[in-house]
């Protein structure tokens, strides 16, 4: 497959368009290059309210009409703010295309940002941060987040904090439209049953109403090393099973050995086979899931392993993580593994690029995270070329068990003294109420 | 793709038939279904999946689609939590863990040590109904999935260290899917409550002293009673030729012999007379609130009705629920309705997810009152019309990949036995009036419904009324 064809259009735009007929529907994407990095400090949660605030009225429609007319035309539309981006997902029957493209140029165009709806919404996104806190697994990835980053922009979340909510005005959110919604920084990408020609002809109505300007540069520093070994245990009441998260700094794809890194990385929890879910799950049945991953961003981002053991297997599965991560680092992996997960890795490939949305997902990636432009293209070469050295190399470079962050979520009076006891030279232990802003 | 990929499959199987071994390795064709809106294009223009059977009574659904160069392969049991008894719950379930592990052909971890190596995905599935399992994987590797499928269908391993190690990993998922999740214990014990003889009366999951409680003896009965040909399904979705895969099915599965399925002895749930309500404490930061009617089967003409008044309330950010309860009124972060999809008449599940300070009195004073009036008005066209359109780009959305179709094709084929029900229900949304949906609002929407409150703790206490069962913290009202 060649994979999308790229689209120049007017004012500095660009898009992406991968045909193809199998399902009458057409996958569209408008991203801009910032995201909840770039919210000034105290104002978290600013770029996500501002794009929320999209779809709550624009000219001539208010909030209703526009929830209305998406779904009298078989459509869906819905927004996501990461750390470094901002994207519109829409996906809508092919006869109702054309409609739907007036409808999003509309809503993307003309904001109204009514103070009331703004006043409603921030309402609404305080409310869900507090139920968030019912989600154990969310509430160890923003505390991981936090302990691992600290004031850096990536230990900050995307969808604020109450505190922070609660500071926003309409001239933040108007602001912020101005300043990120602009002609110059949008990728648009289209999918499924729409031709290149009709994408270019939409592709240059969509961004011809985003308003004009200079593409935005969001400079982010590295992010630094944990130094120790740190403990942030995230206390809630009356937990029969634990969440856990250990890790450190990752890798970002501009690294020589990021694909080593990576590939060993999957040795280590990628798979169901993994050594992880071997350990953990197959021998002792301790967790229902676990495993490792790296995250990617513009920068270097976390390299994580997980696992839910029940409250009393917590404390022996983090000595046992930890003790695997101790060997993954000094003997990294051996030769059956490697050729192993290589072949996996290369033939289960066929499953990244097996729709047209998941194609056209790749290419905007590489331009919106600023990836190398052959990271998906050459991604099976790539792991072919991964030898044991190097990605043994990787490991030892790359990764700790000296330099981790540990987070548990459980409740202390029952965890805490045993998750202590069981993690040797702790340099920092904190509990924190699972409440906290 | 093989010589033969254009060969009717009604003239394949007579020649493939020459060569089958035994009477049990016999396809016999039993035709083709068109894949597709019938109301919008001609049947035969639309794929077909062709419908086989093989002779120990093994079912195959095939449709081919080269959109990619992939396969999936689904293994659909017809056996769920309803077939389990009390004291043995949660049976089923377990399988769908103990049919990763060890066979006779194949030491622990080999099972999915091969699919991996192959670049294949695979998992699987239990509900009240039914079983699955499924792999995806690289066109070029479809006989992997026939050789791994057919092996566990007939040769699992089930002694004490299986059976042992799968237990305790059931009850971690079961802690972090039910007693750590307040959604998730209200979600169990709305179905306790509500159902009282039917066994969807116990959640699929099993209760934890049952999971605790089983023996490798429990499991092998369990196995050699569901576990055979002529109660499974495969369906295969992909980039395949219809000899390849009647070939390689025949020599996977044409030794395993059939064997007697008993008869299901379920109860029917008798109606429910009166409202039931159950309070019960979690730390949670707001109330919660599930509301259960009693609604109709998957395959009862109501449930297509029923479905679209469901999305009218419930269906996105212009449903009347979100409007006025997320919106207008700010009473709840989350609004969700879901008429349950079952083989028997199951329940249209409202939940609600309030906001800090809100209680359950005031969203049900709303709801109520929104309920009473799809009950005594009909609905809008415009509401109607986007109802549809949102039932029609939800069916073309699950159809996006082989294991999206083939999901489809086995879930409707088990439950309703027809592969391509999934349109024919499109084209049943399509007929429906808007006095069919208040005739539905009427027959369902009634004052005997079932209530779980979920209370922050610290919150109002309930009533001391302790019901004795299984639940933690529930008290009966």
């Amino acid at each position: 497959m060649s994979g999308p064809e790229r689209l120049e259009l007017p004012g500095g735009a660009i898009g992406f368009v991968e045909s193809a007929t199998a399902v009458p529907l057409v996958s569209i994407v408008l991203s801009f290059r910032s995201g909840g990095t770039s919210d000034p400090i105290g104002k978290d949660g600013l770029t996500r309210v501002t794009t929320r605030m999209l779809r709550r009225g624009c000219l001539g429609m208010t909030s209703q009409q526009i929830d209305e007319a998406v779904d009298a035309l078989g459509a869906e539309f819905s927004m996501d703010v990461g750390g470094s981006t901002t994207s519109l997902h829409a996906q809508v029957i092919r006869r109702n295309l054309e409609p739907f493209c007036d409808l999003l140029a509309r809503v993307l165009g003309s904001p109204t940002f009514d103070q009331e709806e703004l006043g409603r919404l921030l309402r609404e996104s305080t409310a869900e941060l507090l139920e968030a806190r019912d989600n154990d697994r969310a509430l160890a990835g923003l505390a991981f987040r936090r302990k691992l980053f600290g004031a850096h922009p990536y230990g900050r979340s995307s969808a604020g904090r109450p505190s922070t909510l609660a500071t926003l005005t309409r001239d933040d959110v108007v602001a912020t439209y101005r300043r990120i919604f602009v002609r110059e920084d949008v990728v648009l990408g289209f999918a499924g049953a729409i031709s290149a020609a009709e994408a270019r002809a939409i592709g240059a109505k969509l961004a011809g109403a985003i308003p004009e300007g200079k593409r935005v540069v969001v400079e982010v520093p590295d992010p630094p090393r944990p130094s120790g070994r740190h403990l942030r245990f995230v206390d809630k009441p009356e937990r029969t099973q634990t969440q856990l998260l250990v890790g450190g700094l990752g890798t970002w794809p501009h690294d020589e050995d990021h694909q080593a890194l990576a590939t060993a990385t999957a040795v280590l929890g990628g798979t169901f086979t993994s050594r992880l879910m071997r350990e953990i799950r197959s021998k002792r049945g301790w967790s229902y899931g676990t495993g490792a991953r790296l995250a990617i961003e513009r920068k270097r981002h976390a390299f994580t392993m997980s696992a839910a053991p029940g409250a009393a297997d917590c404390a022996p599965c983090i000595a046992l993580e930890l003790s695997m991560l101790e060997e993954f680092v000094k003997d990294g992996i051996d030769h059956e593994e490697l050729a192993f997960i290589q072949n996996y890795l290369v033939r289960s490939h066929a499953f990244d690029v097996d729709t047209a949305p998941k194609r056209l997902g790749q290419a905007l990636d590489i331009e919106l995270f600023g990836l190398p432009a052959d990271y998906h293209t050459g991604y099976v070469d790539q792991v072919r070329a991964v030898t044991r050295e190097s990605a043994n190399a990787a490991i030892q470079r790359r990764l700790s068990a000296k330099d981790v962050v540990i987070v548990v979520v459980g409740t202390a009076a029952d965890t805490l003294e045993a998750v202590k006891a069981a993690v040797p030279d702790l340099a920092s232990v904190e509990v924190v109420p699972f409440d906290a802003d | 793709m093989s010589e033969d990929a254009n060969t009717p499959p009604a003239e394949l199987v007579p020649r493939l038939n020459e060569s089958a071994p035994t009477p049990e390795a016999r396809w016999t064709y039993e035709g083709a279904i068109p894949f597709g809106d019938l109301t919008t294009t001609r049947a035969a223009e639309l794929p077909q999946v062709h419908r086989f059977r093989l002779g120990n009574g093994l079912r195959l659904l095939l449709l081919v689609d080269r959109a990619a160069p992939v396969v999936s392969y689904f293994t659909w049991f017809r056996v769920g939590s309803r077939h389990e008894k009390p004291g043995k719950t949660g049976l089923a379930h377990l399988f769908e863990h103990l049919m990763f592990n060890e066979t006779e052909g194949l030491k622990a971890g080999e099972f999915d040590r091969k699919l991996e190596e192959s670049g294949a995905e695979s998992n699987a599935a239990t509900w009240f109904d039914w079983t699955y399992y499924y792999e995806a994987l690289p066109k070029d590797r479809f006989g992997l999935a026939v050789e791994l499928e057919s092996e566990r269908m007939a040769r699992l391993v089930l002694r004490e260290p299986q059976v042992v190690s799968e237990k305790e990993v059931v009850t971690n998922e079961r802690r972090m899917r039910v007693e750590d999740d307040p959604e998730g214990i209200a979600n169990e014990i709305l179905y306790k409550t509500a159902f009282t003889q039917h066994p969807y009366h116990w959640p699929t999951i099993g209760w934890m002293e049952d999971i605790q409680a089983f023996t490798p003896s429990d499991c092998e009965t369990f196995y050699a009673t569901y576990y055979t040909p002529n109660n499974a399904t495969v369906v295969v979705v992909g980039d395949v030729s219809e000899e390849d895969v009647l070939t390689r099915v025949r020599d996977g599965y044409g030794s395993i012999a059939a064997s007697a399925v008993p008869e299901e002895d379920t109860q029917p749930e008798p109606p429910q007379l009166e409202a039931r309500s159950v309070e019960l404490k979690k730390p949670t930061a707001s109330e919660k609130v599930l509301l259960g009617y009693h609604g109709p089967a998957l395959g009862d003409a109501d449930h297509a009705a029923l479905s679209l008044l469901n999305e009218i309330l419930f269906g996105g950010r212009a449903s009347r629920m979100h409007r006025i309860l997320v919106e207008t009124r700010e009473l709840c972060t989350d609004v969700r309705g879901w008429v349950s999809t079952f083989r028997d008449p199951g329940l249209y599940e409202l939940n609600f997810t309030a906001r800090p300070e809100v209680t359950t009195e005031a969203i049900l004073a709303v709801v109520d009152a929104e309920l009473a009036r799809v009950r005594e008005e009909v609905v809008t066209t415009a509401e109607l019309e986007r109802a549809k359109a949102r039932l029609e780009l939800g069916l073309l959305q699950s159809l996006e990949t082989a294991s999206g179709k083939a999901e489809q094709i086995g879930f409707y084929d088990t439950v309703l036995g027809d592969p391509a029900a999934a349109f024919r229900r499109l084209e049943a949304y399509r007929r429906v009036t808007a006095g069919e949906l208040r005739t539905a609002a009427r027959r369902y929407l009634i004052d005997a419904r079932t209530l779980v409150r979920v209370i922050p703790d610290g919150g109002e206490e309930g009533d001391e009324d302790d019901d004795g069962d299984e639940g933690d913290d529930e008290v009966a009202a």
